[in-house]
């Protein structure tokens, strides 16, 4: 109770406050872009944080990250481009909202709905926290490889028909997480006689290649196809019917984000496509679905909201990131000194509450932005993106300098923006490749710390119940994409012989 | 379009080789076990192989379908777009640190909008360039405490 009572008087301090403010609207900027998501946002943002008390970063790193998640649903709505993968429901009910004249509405109630979805997964998070941090207390080496294995392969599936991009994307990740001295023993590995690779490849560096030089490039693809359009968005507020069909989607949609954010691999965009087919199966009005319907647009907002703060969860308590944005944000956390683990909640527990506290404020704070800013929020999203992606290369160099102050370090940004740029247009997924790249050195070493501690023998990856149920999540998940064809195809050939 | 659609799993075998190659020749540690540092990037190099030449032969079986994306890559001004961004960045990697953030800064920023945004924005880009140059300077430098050259 008086960690949680630090942690609020810390997140309540007048420039955390600022800081949330500030994150969440450069956040929503961000986040607006069409193409530009979460990841990016924090990835182009990263370098604000120089400079700051670790507390106060992270409070902004959150506020950024939340920010560009209400970002990402404006221009679902106003231009039928999502800002990222978790934003693509949005424009479903959202965009049809906004030709019928109701763009005021939709983004009204798409502001409620994330703001409803973030606290109940806030509410969540306080809960359990700290009983999953304890529970990772009793992960030992063997376990905590595992688990990162879990992670990735959970990561990799989700990527359904182009796995094995998803696995040549974690394979390279893993690799290039091998170059450097090794920890261990000292020998140095794939440096190529480079003094600057001997500490390895700074992941934020591919992170901010990846993320913010290879998106930037990629929109080049479109950038004179992007249509201008002007909305009026009229009244920002929704009426009692809207309303009255919007809030059990919201509250249902919720915990049910919440619950799959948690879950390694899967992420915002896949918690709101869930709640949007669920609602949708649930509707007495389903053929409304897709054609403005309210609900539509509230259920998946609320769910993808409610996801990213589950997605802090192994975060926070394992250290493991579970997408691509929490990624990013465990390399942002690195880079500022805070190491997240089990051990975070016992060594650093003011953090992690004024961070839990900072959720409310956040969340508070971006659905009066979003409500009461919304013209200016609008008007930047007529700033045309042929301006706003030159600034935002600008900010990338900028970021990548200020990581280890040495200008050797752009062309090896250009170098991963460029193959961001061939991994999007030959549809890689990205996520396995930093996450695998983020993990890989800790993989390793827990790797090989389980077997030196057995011996040498495989056996210590059976040896705890823990372990065994791992592995078998992991085999579990790298089959989902075969079970779900198999039940698919006998869904198929069970309709052609009832046709029949 | 074949070209980029093969190059890119054929760049990957030979990546995963010179890996290979790499791994079997990495020093022996003194410590602990001598091959302890090796077996992770070996067994990695190969899994890098096997799921390459996995994607080769899925590349051949669809290598006439269209990618529209490769073909977008290709068209219009965007190879153009992408090339100068890139050549522009290699250009202020290397001046950055001799010239100093703030004039380099306005070289590249300036640059990089006249390619993107055109030059008949000329207005727009000098404006943007200038300010944008001098806040985040401001920003880094003074607000943050950032030592920027």
């Amino acid at each position: 109770m008086n960690n949680y009572l630090e942690g609020l008087m810390t997140s309540l301090e007048p420039m955390n406050i600022l800081w949330v403010i500030v994150g969440g609207f450069l956040g929503t900027i961000v986040g607006m872009l069409p193409g530009l998501g979460p990841a990016t946002a924090v990835a182009v943002l990263i370098p604000i944080t120089f400079g700051m008390e670790p507390i106060s970063a992270i409070i902004l790193m959150a506020a950024i990250y939340y920010g560009a998640m209400y970002g990402g649903s404006r221009s679902s709505i106003l231009l039928n481009t999502p800002g990222d993968g978790s934003a693509i429901a949005a424009t479903f009910d959202g965009y049809p909202m906004a030709q019928k004249g109701q763009a005021g509405e939709a983004m009204a109630i798409s502001a409620v709905a994330s703001f409803i979805g973030g606290i109940m997964a806030v509410i969540g998070f306080v809960f359990l926290a700290e009983p999953l941090a304890n529970f990772a207390l009793k992960f030992g080496p063997a376990e905590y490889f595992l688990l990162m294995l879990l992670t990735l392969s959970a990561i990799v599936s989700l990527s359904i028909g182009k796995m094995i991009k998803g696995f040549l994307a974690m394979s390279l990740g893993l690799l290039l997480s091998t170059v450097g001295i090794d920890t261990q023993t000292g020998v140095y590995r794939f440096t190529l006689g480079i003094p600057h690779f001997s500490e390895g490849i700074d992941f934020l560096i591919v992170i901010i290649g990846v993320y913010a030089i290879g998106e930037v490039l990629y929109n080049f693809l479109t950038i004179d196809q992007l249509k201008k359009e002007k909305k009026k968005v009229g009244k920002i507020w929704f009426n009692k019917e809207q309303w009255k069909r919007s809030k059990w989607p919201i509250l249902r949609s919720g915990p049910l984000g919440f619950i799959i954010g948690v879950l390694p691999g899967a992420g915002g965009s896949i918690a709101s496509m869930i709640s949007y087919s669920t609602e949708k199966q649930m509707s007495k009005k389903p053929e409304e679905f897709g054609k403005g319907a309210v609900e539509g647009l509230a259920a998946p907002e609320s769910a993808n909201n409610a996801a990213s703060v589950g997605a802090m969860i192994p975060l926070l308590t394992m250290g493991i990131p579970g997408s691509g944005t929490t990624a990013v944000m465990l390399g942002a956390l690195i880079m500022l000194g805070i190491k997240p683990g089990p051990l975070l909640f016992e060594n650093d527990p003011t953090t992690v509450w004024s961070l839990i506290n900072s959720m409310f404020i956040g969340n508070i704070a971006l659905v009066i932005i979003n409500i009461l800013l919304v013209g200016v929020l609008v008007k930047i999203l007529d700033t045309p993106a042929k301006v706003l992606y030159p600034i935002i290369v600008l900010l990338a160099f900028i970021g990548t300098y200020t990581l280890s102050y040495s200008a050797i370090d752009f062309f090896l940004l250009l170098v991963f923006g460029l193959f961001g740029l061939m991994l999007k247009v030959l549809d890689f997924p990205i996520a396995p490749l930093v996450l695998a790249l983020i993990v890989g050195a800790d993989m390793e070493q827990n790797f090989r710390k389980a077997v030196l501690s057995s011996n040498g023998s495989i056996d210590i990856f059976f040896a705890s119940p823990i372990s065994i149920t791992l592995i078998f999540l992991t085999i579990l998940s790298i089959s989902y994409p075969a079970i779900i064809k198999f039940f698919q195809k006998r869904k198929e050939r069970k309709n052609i012989n009832i046709n029949m | 379009m074949k070209i980029i659609k093969m190059g890119m799993p054929i760049f990957l075998i030979l990546l995963s080789i010179v890996f290979i190659i790499g791994s079997f020749n990495l020093p022996k540690a003194n410590l602990g076990n001598p091959n302890g540092p090796l077996y992770f990037p070996i067994g990695l190099s190969f899994l890098l192989l096997i799921f390459s030449v996995l994607y080769l032969f899925q590349e051949l079986k669809t290598l006439n379908k269209e990618n529209k994306k490769i073909t977008q890559m290709l068209s219009g001004r965007t190879p153009k777009l992408i090339g100068i961004t890139v050549l522009l960045g290699v250009g202020y990697a290397f001046i950055f640190e001799i010239i100093g953030f703030l004039f380099s800064t306005v070289l590249f920023l300036g640059a990089l909008l006249f390619v993107v945004n055109g030059k008949q924005k000329w207005k727009v880009n000098l404006i943007v360039t200038v300010c944008f140059s001098f806040l985040s300077w401001y920003a880094f430098s003074v607000l943050l405490g950032v030592s920027l050259p």
